[in-house]
Formats: C-alpha cells, sequence, structure tokens
C-alpha cells in the first residue's frame, strides 16, 4: 500500500468546522463553562451544557443527514468547449427509515440545497457548466455539505463525482459561402427534399417557411405564394487532414481544431463518409453518431506534444479538406 | 414578511423575549414596573414590525445606537454605581430592544436568542426557583425551533437556483417543528448528561447564595412569653426532609411515632423569656466535610438517616430529628454547643445537609445507658433548674399533678397529659391578665399556644428539680408521596420539652395538643406533585456537587457490578431491583417496536408513491379494485372500469412520470392531476363495487 493511500484510509469521512454563530456557541460554552466552575453555580453549569448539548446533537443530527448518501453523476456524453451544459447528480438517501435534511452540494462556487430527501427517496440536481478547453478533464468534484440543524457548524464530505470527460472542440455552423465552396468540391444530391443547391420541387407556402424561398414567378402565374423545395446534397467521402503540428502556436491550434470538428460535424450531418488524419491521429471512414464522437474524440484529444508522424492516407478518391494546425 | 418562515421566525422571537424579560423578573433583576414597561415595548415593537418592513434601513443607525447604550451605561456606573449584574442587565435589556426597534433580517433573530439566552444567565447567580426550568425549557424549545427555521431558510436562499430539478421548496409545517422538538428533547436529555458528568470543583459546590432570596420568619431563636395578638398560619414550606435510611426495622421510616425536627434547645428562663444562657461554644472549622462530622454521643438505638434542604430562614441553627449524631454538609464551619445546638454561619442560605439521628424509641426509662447519666456536677443541675422568682401556685400545681410519680420521667408525663387534657391549644393569644404570663396560662386563660405549654412545663418540672429545657423548632409537616420526603412548613414551628432522665440523657416531652385541635394539613396531589418537583430541582441540579457525583459514579459502580454478578446467576434473578427489571423490559420493548415498524416500512414502502397516486389507489379500492401482486400501474388501469377510464390514465401517466422519471409536477400539471382525481371520484360513484 503507498503512503498516499495509506493516508487516504485515515483520511477523515467528513470534516467540520465551525460557523462564525458556531465560534460564538463555543465561546459563550467555555465562558460559562469558566464562571461555573468559580462561582459553583449549578445553573450556569447547566447552561454551559445546554451549549454544549446544542453542539453534540447538532453533531448527531448533521451526521445523521449526510450518512448513507449516494451520489451519482449525470454527465451528458457530449460536452463541447464553450457550450454550455447541464451536469447533474442523483442524490439517493440510502437510509431505510430517517430521511435527510437540509443538504448542500457545492460544486465549484455553487451551492444546491436539498431540503429533504424522504428515506430511501432519490432526487436529481443539475447545474449548467461550461468547458473553457478540449481534452480529457476533470469534472468540478461535488461536496456533500451540510449546517444542519442549527447552522453553527459545516460538516463536508470528501468530494465526490470527481470523473473524467472528455471535451469535444467548440462546434460552430458552417457560414453558407463555406458550405458552398464544400459542395463544390463533390457535392452529389440525393434526390429528396434538403438544403441543397438543386431545385426539387414547388409548393404552396405554409407558415414558418422561410420567405427567401419565395419562387415569385410562379407566384404570381398561380396567384398564391409559392416556395421553392431545395433538393437534398452530400459530400462525396471527405478526409480531413491536419497540417503542420501546432506546437507552435496554441490559439491556431484551438482554432484549426475546432473548425476541423465544425466540419467533421457538418458533413457527417450531410451524410458524407469522414475520415481524418493528422499527426499521430487516424480516423478510419465512417457515418454517423458513433463515427461523430470517435472523430471528435480524436480532435478532443489530440496533444502536438505527443503527436507522430502523419499516417499514410488510404482511402482512394476521397476528396480532401487540409485544416492547418499552425 | 409575510412568507410562512418570516411569520414563524417572528413568532419564535417575541416567545424568546417573553422567556428572558420572565427570567430577569424572577432573578428581582427587573420589578413589576420594568416588566410592565418591556411587556409594552415589545407589544408596540410587534405592532410596527410591518411598518418596519417598509421603510428604508438608516445607514449606521444601529453603530450610533450602540454608542448612545455605552454612553447612557458609562452614566449609569459613574452616577449610581450599580452591581454588575445590574449593568450586564441594563446592556442586554437594551441591545435587546435595539434588535427588536430594527429588527429586519434572520440574523436580527439569532441575536435576540443570544440576547435572550444571556438574560438566563443573568438570572441564574440571583434565583433558585424551579421556575428557572420551565423558563430553561421554554428557552430551548423555542430557541432550537428558532435556530432551525433560521438554518433552512438561510440555506433556500443562499442556494443557487437549480435548473432542472424543483426549486428549494422547505417543510416549513409540521415536519419542521416536529424535528425541532425532537431535537430540544435529545438536547434536554445530553444537557442533563452533561450536567451530571462536567467535574465540579470541590470549593465550588458551597451552598448557594442568592442575593434576593426570601427570608421567612415564624421560626425564632427564643421563646417570649406575654405578647398577644393572632399567630397566622404561613403555609410557606421552609424545609424538606428526606428520610434515605433507617436501621431500626422493616417498617417505613416515615411511620415514626413524634417525629420532629429539632432546632435550639433554650436553658435561662427570666420568666417571660427562654434564652440560651452560657453555652460552651464548640467551633469546627472545617474547609469540606468529607465525613460526617460528630455531634452527640451515639447510645447504639437504629439510625435514622435524613437529607434536609432548608430554605432561608434568617437562622442559623441545623435542624433534624433528635438525637442528632453526625452532621455531613458543605459549609467552611459550624458551631455546636453543649445543649446540642449545631448552626452555619448562612442564615441568609439555602442549605442542604444530611444528618444522622437516633430517634426515641420505647420507654426511656428502660433504656439503661451507661453514658446517659446525669453529670456530677451541681452547676448543670443548677443550670438546667434554674427558675426565676415564681408564683407559689405554679410550683403546688406541679406538686399535686405528679404526687406518687416513682421518677422523673412518669413525672414529666403526667404533667405532660395534665396540660394536654386540662388546657386548650390556641393561636389567638389575649393580653395576661396578670403580671406573670405563665401564672395567667395555667391559671385565668388556660388556653394559649405551644410556647407556654413547653414554657409551662419546662417550669414545673424545674420547679421539682427536674433538670428540663425547652426546645424550639418544627413538627414532622405533611408527607410527600410523590418525592417521599416531609414538606415542613412556616405553621409547623413548634415548641416542646427535654428532660433528663437517667441512663436515657435528654428525653423528648411534648405537652402541646396541638395535633388534636389543628386539623391535619392535606395538600392537593397538584401542589405535591409540584413540590415534589421543586425539591427534586433543589436535590438534583441547584445543589448538586462533587459529592453528589462521586454518589452517582460509586452507584452506577456497584448497580453495574450487582447486575453482572446476577446475570451470572439465574436464581438470584428473582431478587433483582424492580427497576432494573423495568428497564431491561423497556429496552426490549423499545427494540422489538423498532424491529417491527421498521420491517413494516420495508414490506410497504409507501414513501415512494406520490400521495395523488395514493388517493387514486384508495378510490379504486373503496370500489374493489386493488393492484393484485406483481401488477403495474397500467395493467390496474386497463382492468378500471371505462367510467373515469380517461381520468385514471392520465393520473397513472403522472404517476409514472413522478415515480419512474423522477419529475416534479409542474403547478398546471397538478392542477390537472388533482381535476383528474375529481373526476375519477365522481365517475366511479356510478360503478358498483365489485
Amino acid at each position: 500500500m503507498s503512503l498516499r493511500a495509506l493516508f487516504a484510509r485515515f483520511r477523515p469521512r467528513r470534516t467540520i468546522r465551525p460557523t462564525r454563530d458556531g465560534w460564538w456557541c463555543l465561546a459563550a460554552a467555555l465562558g460559562l463553562g469558566f464562571a461555573a466552575m468559580n462561582t459553583g453555580n449549578n445553573l450556569l453549569y447547566l447552561l454551559a451544557s445546554l451549549l454544549l448539548a446544542l453542539i453534540v446533537v447538532s453533531g448527531v443530527l448533521s451526521e445523521q443527514a449526510m450518512r448513507r448518501l449516494r451520489l451519482s453523476p449525470v454527465v451528458p456524453e457530449e460536452i463541447y468547449v464553450g457550450r454550455p451544459v447541464l451536469l447533474g447528480a442523483r442524490v439517493a438517501n440510502g437510509k431505510r427509515w430517517l430521511p435527510s435534511y437540509s443538504i448542500t452540494l457545492r460544486v465549484a462556487d455553487r451551492r444546491l440545497y436539498v431540503d429533504r430527501l424522504a428515506a430511501g427517496a432519490e432526487v436529481l440536481v443539475t447545474w449548467e457548466s461550461t468547458f473553457a478547453a478540449r481534452g480529457r478533464t476533470r469534472l468540478p468534484g461535488v461536496r456533500v455539505t451540510t449546517r444542519f440543524p442549527f447552522g453553527l457548524f459545516v460538516k463536508t464530505g470528501r468530494p465526490l463525482l470527481e470523473d473524467h470527460a472528455i471535451v469535444f472542440p467548440a462546434v460552430r455552423p458552417i457560414d453558407p459561402a463555406g458550405r458552398r465552396r464544400l459542395m463544390a468540391g463533390g457535392a452529389q444530391s440525393l434526390h429528396r427534399r434538403g438544403r441543397g443547391h438543386d431545385l426539387y420541387n414547388l409548393r404552396e407556402y405554409r407558415a414558418g417557411d422561410d420567405r427567401r424561398l419565395i419562387h415569385w414567378r410562379s407566384t404570381a402565374r398561380v396567384g398564391a405564394l409559392m416556395v421553392r423545395e431545395m433538393e437534398a446534397e452530400t459530400a462525396a467521402a471527405t478526409r480531413i487532414v491536419l497540417v503542420g503540428d501546432g506546437a507552435r502556436d496554441a490559439g491556431r491550434l484551438e482554432a484549426a481544431m475546432s473548425e476541423a470538428a465544425s466540419l467533421a460535424v457538418h458533413l457527417l450531418g450531410t451524410g458524407a463518409a469522414i475520415e481524418l488524419i493528422g499527426p499521430g491521429v487516424h480516423v478510419p471512414p465512417g457515418r454517423g453518431r458513433g463515427h461523430q464522437r470517435r472523430l471528435l474524440t480524436a480532435l478532443a484529444l489530440y496533444d502536438p506534444r505527443t503527436s507522430g508522424s502523419v499516417p499514410a492516407r488510404r482511402t482512394a478518391g476521397a476528396s480532401e479538406i487540409e485544416v492547418a494546425l499552425g | 414578511m409575510t412568507d410562512p418562515s418570516s411569520r414563524a421566525l417572528t413568532v419564535a422571537v417575541y416567545l424568546l423575549v417573553a422567556n428572558g424579560v420572565a427570567a430577569l423578573f424572577l432573578g428581582t433583576l427587573v420589578g413589576v414596573p420594568g416588566l410592565v414597561l418591556l411587556t409594552v415595548l415589545a407589544i408596540v415593537s410587534l405592532w410596527q414590525e410591518p411598518l418596519r418592513q417598509r421603510v428604508e434601513r438608516v445607514p449606521r443607525l444601529g453603530l450610533a445606537i450602540l454608542a448612545l447604550g455605552a454612553a447612557l451605561l458609562a452614566v449609569e456606573i459613574a452616577v449610581s454605581a450599580p452591581s454588575m449584574l445590574d449593568v450586564f442587565t441594563h446592556l442586554l435589556v437594551f441591545l435587546l430592544l435595539v434588535k427588536l426597534y430594527t429588527r429586519r433580517t434572520r440574523r436580527d433573530a439569532r441575536d435576540v436568542t443570544f440576547l435572550t439566552f444571556f438574560m438566563l444567565v443573568a438570572a441564574s447567580p440571583v434565583t433558585t426557583s424551579v421556575v428557572f426550568l420551565a423558563l430553561f425549557v421554554s428557552f430551548l424549545v423555542v430557541g432550537t425551533w428558532l435556530l432551525m427555521l433560521r438554518h433552512v431558510s438561510n440555506e433556500a436562499d443562499d442556494a443557487t437556483p437549480l435548473p432542472l430539478a424543483r426549486g428549494p421548496v422547505l417543510s416549513y409545517g409540521r415536519d419542521l417543528f416536529g424535528l425541532s422538538l425532537a431535537a430540544s428533547a435529545a438536547t434536554i436529555v445530553v444537557t442533563g448528561l452533561l450536567f451530571v458528568v462536567i467535574p465540579r470543583v470541590g470549593q465550588a459546590a458551597l451552598p448557594m447564595q442568592p442575593g434576593g432570596a426570601r427570608m421567612v420568619s415564624g421560626f425564632t431563636e427564643r421563646v417570649r412569653l406575654g405578647s398577644y395578638g393572632e399567630i397566622e398560619a404561613d403555609a410557606t414550606v421552609v424545609m424538606r426532609v428526606h428520610l434515605t435510611r433507617f436501621t431500626g426495622g422493616r417498617g417505613a421510616p416515615e411511620a415514626l411515632p413524634s417525629l420532629r425536627w429539632r432546632g435550639i434547645a433554650f436553658d435561662h428562663f427570666d420568666g417571660r423569656e427562654w434564652a440560651v444562657s452560657r453555652s460552651t461554644m464548640k467551633l469546627a472549622l472545617r474547609r469540606d466535610l468529607p465525613v460526617p462530622f460528630p455531634i452527640l454521643q451515639e447510645y447504639g438505638g437504629p439510625i435514622l438517616t435524613q437529607e434536609i434542604h432548608l430554605e432561608p430562614l434568617g437562622s442559623a441553627m441545623i435542624f433534624a430529628a433528635p438525637r442528632l449524631l453526625r452532621l455531613q454538609g458543605r459549609s467552611d464551619f459550624i458551631t455546636l454547643d453543649d445543649l446540642g445546638n449545631v448552626a452555619v454561619p448562612a442564615p441568609s442560605a439555602r442549605l442542604q445537609y444530611t444528618v444522622e439521628s437516633e430517634p426515641e424509641i420505647g420507654d426511656p426509662r428502660r433504656a439503661g445507658i451507661a453514658g446517659a447519666r446525669p453529670p456530677n456536677d451541681p452547676r448543670w443541675r443548677a443550670r438546667f433548674t434554674q427558675l426565676p422568682p415564681m408564683p407559689p401556685r405554679i410550683g403546688a400545681l406541679a406538686r399535686e399533678v405528679t404526687a406518687g410519680s416513682p421518677d422523673a420521667y412518669d413525672a414529666g408525663r403526667r404533667l405532660t397529659a395534665w396540660l394536654s387534657r386540662e388546657l386548650t391549644y390556641t393561636r389567638v393569644l389575649e393580653a395576661p391578665a396578670t403580671a406573670d404570663p405563665l401564672e395567667d396560662f395555667l391559671f385565668v386563660r388556660r388556653s394559649g399556644n405551644c410556647e407556654y405549654f413547653a414554657a409551662a412545663l419546662a417550669v414545673m418540672l424545674r420547679s421539682l428539680g427536674i433538670p428540663a429545657r425547652v426546645v424550639n423548632g418544627f413538627q414532622r409537616g405533611e408527607w410527600n408521596p410523590y418525592g417521599r420526603y416531609f414538606m415542613v412548613r412556616l405553621r409547623d414551628a413548634h415548641s416542646w420539652v427535654e428532660i433528663f432522665v437517667d441512663g436515657a440523657g435528654w428525653v423528648t416531652l411534648d405537652p402541646s395538643p396541638r395535633g388534636a385541635v389543628e386539623p391535619a394539613p392535606v395538600a392537593s396531589p397538584a401542589t405535591l406533585w409540584f413540590d415534589a418537583l421543586r425539591m427534586s430541582w433543589y436535590r438534583y441540579v441547584v445543589t448538586y456537587s462533587v459529592h453528589d457525583q462521586l454518589a452517582a459514579v460509586e452507584t452506577v459502580r456497584r448497580a453495574t457490578w450487582t447486575l453482572s454478578t446476577a446475570a451470572l446467576h439465574p436464581a438470584e434473578w428473582r431478587q433483582a431491583p424492580r427497576s432494573a427489571v423495568a428497564g431491561v423490559a423497556l429496552v426490549v420493548a423499545v427494540f422489538v417496536l423498532g424491529a417491527t415498524w421498521r420491517r413494516r416500512r420495508l414490506v410497504t414502502p409507501t414513501a415512494a408513491v406520490p400521495a395523488f397516486y395514493t388517493r387514486t389507489l384508495r378510490l379504486l379500492a373503496r370500489r374493489g379494485l386493488k393492484p393484485a401482486a406483481g401488477e403495474t400501474a397500467r395493467e390496474l388501469a386497463r382492468r378500471a372500469p371505462a367510467a373515469g377510464a380517461g381520468a385514471l390514465a392520465a393520473l397513472t401517466a403522472a404517476y409514472e412520470r413522478v415515480r419512474f422519471g423522477g419529475a416534479v409536477l409542474t403547478p398546471t400539471e397538478t392542477a390537472e392531476v388533482d381535476a383528474a382525481l375529481k373526476d375519477l371520484a365522481v365517475a366511479l360513484r356510478t360503478v358498483r363495487p365489485q
């Protein structure tokens, strides 16, 4: 057993710290006890005992409140840089017949309060969080604390839910010009409604339709508002190539990662098969949600310090988009 | 401040204020005018609470008020130089009023809690009344409630709003109040334990010296004849006598005949007044009395141990059943004279002491105690047969009544019987018709109080040459069955006579027929119960000391040893004390009940079922439709009658969302659920029970 593990074993499960009221209570108890011993006045002994009893009962009830509380994390599958995400914890009271009162979950600078959790009950506590950097990151741990029942002491448990999560690079929408460029590089019509460039159909205007798609000539002819329906398009198999290693300019690297991720998400959305190649990175071509996660994970974990050589390009016939890492 | 928590806090704050002011009044730290003024100010503060919430807070007003208060207190100290306790009290009252009139936040409520607690502290050195216990408990209950209420309100306010889950909705109702009551009960228990185990410093366990203790009159350290008027029968309890042990047989000690509490004996009579003439004083200087202090020589009879709690009487005398053998108490020193009078120099203090006496049982003439012979000293005999010039017919009467008596004790009994039979006891004393009050009592009025009877008997005995002395003390008093002690009241003050019997020493004779005249006092059960509570308060709290701690430890040690020994010998179980058996039975009963309750809860986990679905099930059950084992809510809904099917489907869907989806219903959804419940109830009325 390592020294750290040994220390961890003997570290108390909870720490207790007096609040300002608690310090007052302790000082008053001490003063009264001193006065009682000096005067022999039993009523002073009684009052000092009352203060000490409040402290004891406070300790017992707060322990009772925190005992057998189980926390399980609720973490979304995809976390993106700069995009607010809802994290959560399921707090379950594992006691058989005693409720837990006045529990506070401290997450970073937030205080999330559960006033009462019945025996055997469970509550979902959520909070919003935004991650600034991509990569493998440790989620902000949750500390269960309570000042129950009198607010004299803060009892704090060990940090929980300090799980790791992978934060994907920021994904931004591709502007229309960029979309057109992508399609120009080998877009194929899919013969179904979509947001491509070729006309698919004309139909009557319905509420909510984009007014820019109104076909005025047909409208004048028919005498009713008519709109264009466009044909869906997909890019051909595309290879995103990360050029350079990004070791010189961290800002440029992050922007490039975000660009690559945005491209990948957009193209996968159009049904294209995407392959990712870069220094020490290779994700073979694929489609769908699972493949998107693989691509984003590879981009999230890219580290110029551990990057290797660029693998050989294997897929033939795929169009390539190069993203310069700087 | 209109939300329930604020209203509850306001109620708690003013209850605590009332409690604190009552404590100050109890300790006579504020008088009646002060009490009235503080009450009015508190009521006005309560009345203008809503106004205060609408007015903007004046910056630094609190600081200015505090500076003003400090200046006023400084002036008070400089001008009238009150005691530190008075200054402390005035400071507390001032701060309390400031807090009341500027109260806005929950922190102010907490400050009021602290201030009222210190009002109890201020009252503690100047009162020992059992009312303090009531104020203590009420402070504990209300203070606990206030602190918990403040805590949960603060926590809810400080918390970050939850994005998806429900917001903090506090259980202000009975739940929190019940919890605070349970916490109060637990605090009282722990307080009691801590109070018992916190070590006492030996010397600190002196008798209480409450500055404001009321001194009661009725017992005097002299007997003066010739005054007249009506003696009031004051029912104030001045002494409580707990009989802790009696070595003289199986009978209850409280059934002992002629129990009385001897205070002071007089040896000199000047014709009007009995007094202590010259008494050889022994002074015992003891810082503490770890062992009983010997008073009189032991004659070998049964021993009666008494624990006596004496209110401040204005007398330094120690009271005990005659003959007092040993005394154990807490005092720097005691004085003892050759009349057997014992005194402590703390006439304004409440005293607690333990004495061992050798009560007079049986005919003293048969005692034949070698040590109880009269001293062979003519001065001793002259001292106890001393008489002033007396009308000759008193001596003649004594000789006539005792004619043919074989011994002094028989003469004393004959005179006692004659006085009791021929003369009348009265508390209404008329002005004497003759110059000699005893002659007036014996031959003219032929009625008087116990002092006349005792003085007459002593004088008549002395006229016969029999050593006699008058004793002042108390009758036995009223037996309190709840606390198992005698309550001795002021009206029980009494006088009697001691004569010296060769071979038995000083023996009591009581000629007063008082018992036949005065009806036996009968206090109501409530009075007795309350007095027993007061006795317990004095005995176990006010006068608790290091000796009691040691005794408690010894008792526990002995009980543990006895129980552990008895547990190894089943044959002795039947002889186990009833209290121990009852304690074990109680523990077992609590354990069994707890286990049963717990099992029942585990079998029917109703806590997780939302209340609206419980009501739904109840409605269905009235029509005979109950969920089968393993049947889901949806299956039950399918099985239900067509009437109300829509409502039941909505309720089932809501139930599934809440129970299994962890959802919390919005107010709109709650209203829909309520409406569905009503619809279901109406629809099911048309369905015949299955």
